[in-house]
């Protein structure tokens, strides 16, 4: 394809344009939503000279908000190249395998746990609720290792016994919510439809430190993933251990994929679109391609909470919802087209 | 299509403020006021454990789905409940709050901001991360009260508005009030018995005699409780209902919410046509603009205006 030989000559400057669209979509997303507020404005909130309706407009609501989408859909993005990469299928993605619904039970799980304990301080939810999504995630993980284990993984079993742990630990997830209470219900309800409307900065705390350390370890795992593509038996060949660099890359995956979770609620097919757009703007190697789906997970998310909130603004369409409208008919054709 | 949405959310909402009225009615009622001093600000503690500095006098007070006790206490909200941008709202207190803004029920923190309010009092108990971000646009409040017990409600919402004596003096005058319409209603219909049924979505549910605008038939007009309605009490304000269950029910006069319209199947089966009180004519038909849903002062004694209309109209 020649636009892939273009951009993959000039990566460099193509990942350039792609961090400067998201500073510019950023900058939209700033200035859209139910209340007005001008660029100006923005300027002179920054330089602290604002009112205090713009301020808290600003930093305190729609600033943590865009900064939990752009590190949501970017570890999404990697987490889904990386799975992707491991079970050498185009269609593998951390919602459509489990992942998600296992990093959600976890955290409904932890949720009711902790609400018969003493109450809970923001601060303490931001370290400890990701925590629980990465084990819930590596929980699903290992289930679907298990069951889909015959002398090794083949990549197609591997799938198909993850939509069936996605089915059951979804099923687990609906008896444990019909069982709580009422605030309890709401907290889980709302972020299990994937949404980012009430993303305050003790959430982008939390996710930082995690983006900050995997996406970068990931980067370096590159190479890795570059020789697993070969094949199993070239990549044995080429001195890998197969199932520990396997297990290692799908930690981080769910590691990325949990700590998302955690914070925006179960948004499916970005993990799935973002790695498979970004493939074919870029091609195989993951040197590139890990930073441009990291980008393009980044956008996707992006605009879609610019939709989510002013579609029926002032009211809020959940991100996910909008995500899946945008990925579903994506997968579909990717399902289709993976026949030929 | 919408209406029926929005009716489902109404009955959601109802079903929703009954499973937690339980748990609450037993943690809450006791808000402890530390100062009552006037210099120093007051500070409540409200049921998330938050301490409140509440404003002194506080003019703009967003108070959603609270308005029929801010109404009462002669106070005007910022903003008024609503569902789909106006498609639902609470009919019955439009006479007071007309041209009052609307605000989504969810209450996103744009719209909350907009109307830069300097008190936000919150009925259900919200999480605390959303509480913080609240908490930044205005001092605010969660009540401690149970949702079913409107009169707890009445009097903590006085004390948070610095309104105790309004409070007071709006329960007195209801005591009154209900002391006087049971009177006059015993001497019409004594020992007779009444019971309020709502249509929604084909179904029917029969209300609970201790809540909503059970309480005020029952305990505030001392109308008889049928049977049928002190087994279906369940932990919901609105118990479903069947038809065949309804079509036994030996009641008197039966209030018949109506939320599906005059064209509902339901209208049309013979089993309904067979309800006794559907046959003597004593079925009062309100439509779902009417206060018999709700709970507060204005709807309480709205519904007490309605039944002691609709009983002496019939019985004269």
């Amino acid at each position: 394809m020649n636009l892939r030989m273009v951009l993959t000559k000039n990566y460099k400057s193509f990942l350039f344009f792609l961090l400067l669209l998201i500073v510019i979509i950023s900058l939209f997303s700033l200035v859209t939503g139910y209340l007005s507020i001008s660029l100006s404005d923005i300027w002179s909130t920054i330089t602290g000279e604002g009112t205090k309706r713009n301020q808290l407009l600003l930093i305190e609501f729609r600033l943590p908000r865009l900064l939990v989408a752009i590190l949501a859909g970017a570890s999404l993005g990697v987490a889904g190249t990386l799975f992707q990469g491991v079970t050498q299928n185009e269609l593998a993605d951390p919602g459509i395998i489990g992942i998600n619904s296992g990093a959600g039970l976890a955290v409904v799980l932890f949720l009711t746990v902790r609400s018969s304990q003493v109450s809970s301080s923001t601060l303490i939810n931001a370290i400890s609720l990701p925590v629980a999504a990465f084990i819930g995630g590596l929980m699903a993980a290992v289930c679907i290792y298990m069951i889909a284990w015959k002398k090794g993984i083949t990549p197609i079993r591997m799938l198909l016994v993850g939509i069936g742990i996605n089915a059951g630990f979804g099923a687990l997830l609906t008896m444990l919510q019909l069982r709580m209470n009422e605030r309890d219900f709401n907290q889980v309800a709302i972020w299990l439809s994937g949404s980012i409307w009430n993303a305050h900065w003790p959430a982008v705390f939390s996710l930082l430190p995690w983006t900050l350390l995997l996406i970068p370890i990931s980067m370096y795992k590159a190479r890795t993933l570059n020789i697993l593509q070969l094949g199993d038996q070239m990549a044995v060949g080429l001195g890998v251990s197969l199932e520990l660099e396997r297990a290692k890359l799908v930690t981080i995956g769910v590691a990325l994929a949990g700590v998302s979770v955690s914070v925006a609620g179960g948004i499916s097919f970005l993990g799935l679109g973002a790695p498979h757009i970004a493939r074919k703007l870029i091609g195989n190697k993951h040197e590139r391609l890990l930073p441009v789906a990291a980008c393009i997970g980044a956008l996707i998310l992006l605009i879609s909470d610019i939709l989510a909130r002013n579609l029926l603004a002032p009211a809020e369409v959940p991100v996910g919802i909008i995500v899946s409208i945008l990925g579903a008919p994506y997968f579909l054709y990717l399902l289709v087209n993976s026949e030929n | 299509m919408k209406k029926i949405w929005s009716s489902s959310i109404l009955l959601m909402l109802g079903l929703m403020l009954a499973g937690c009225g339980n748990e609450q009615s037993n943690s809450g009622e006791t808000a402890e006021k530390k100062t009552s001093n006037n210099t120093e600000p007051e500070i409540m503690t409200d049921n998330l454990g938050n301490e409140v500095e509440i404003p002194d006098n506080p003019e703009k007070v967003l108070a959603s789905y609270l308005e029929d006790y801010l109404v009462a206490l002669d106070v005007t909200p910022v903003a008024q409940w609503s569902i789909y941008d106006g498609e639902s709202i609470q009919e019955y207190l439009q006479a007071d709050l007309e041209g009052i803004p609307l605000i989504p029920h969810d209450l996103p923190y744009e719209s909350v901001l907009e109307y830069e309010p300097d008190l936000i009092v919150i009925r259900d108990p919200i999480e605390q991360d959303m509480y913080d971000q609240y908490a930044q646009i205005a001092p605010t409040y969660v009540l401690n009260s149970s949702p079913t017990e409107w009169r707890a409600t009445l009097e903590e919402i006085g004390e948070v508005l610095g309104k105790e004596e309004k409070a007071q003096s709006v329960l007195e005058s209801y005591k009154e009030k209900a002391k006087e319409k049971a009177e006059e209603l015993a001497e019409v219909v004594k020992g007779e018995s009444a019971a309020a049924i709502w249509m929604v979505n084909n179904s029917l549910f029969v209300v609970h005699p201790e809540r909503s605008s059970g309480a005020v038939l029952y305990e505030d007009l001392g109308l008889e409780i049928p049977e049928v309605v002190s087994e279906l009490s369940s932990d919901a304000d609105w118990a479903a209902i069947s038809l065949e269950e309804l079509a036994k029910m030996n009641v008197d006069h039966l209030f018949f919410i109506n939320s599906d319209g005059p064209n509902a199947e339901m209208l049309e089966d013979r089993l309904w046509q067979n309800i006794p009180a559907v046959q003597n004519e004593q079925v009062y038909e309100f439509g779902p603009e009417t206060s018999w849903l709700y709970y507060g002062p204005i709807a309480s004694e709205q519904v007490m205006d309605n039944v002691v209309e609709s009983i002496t109209n019939r019985v004269q």
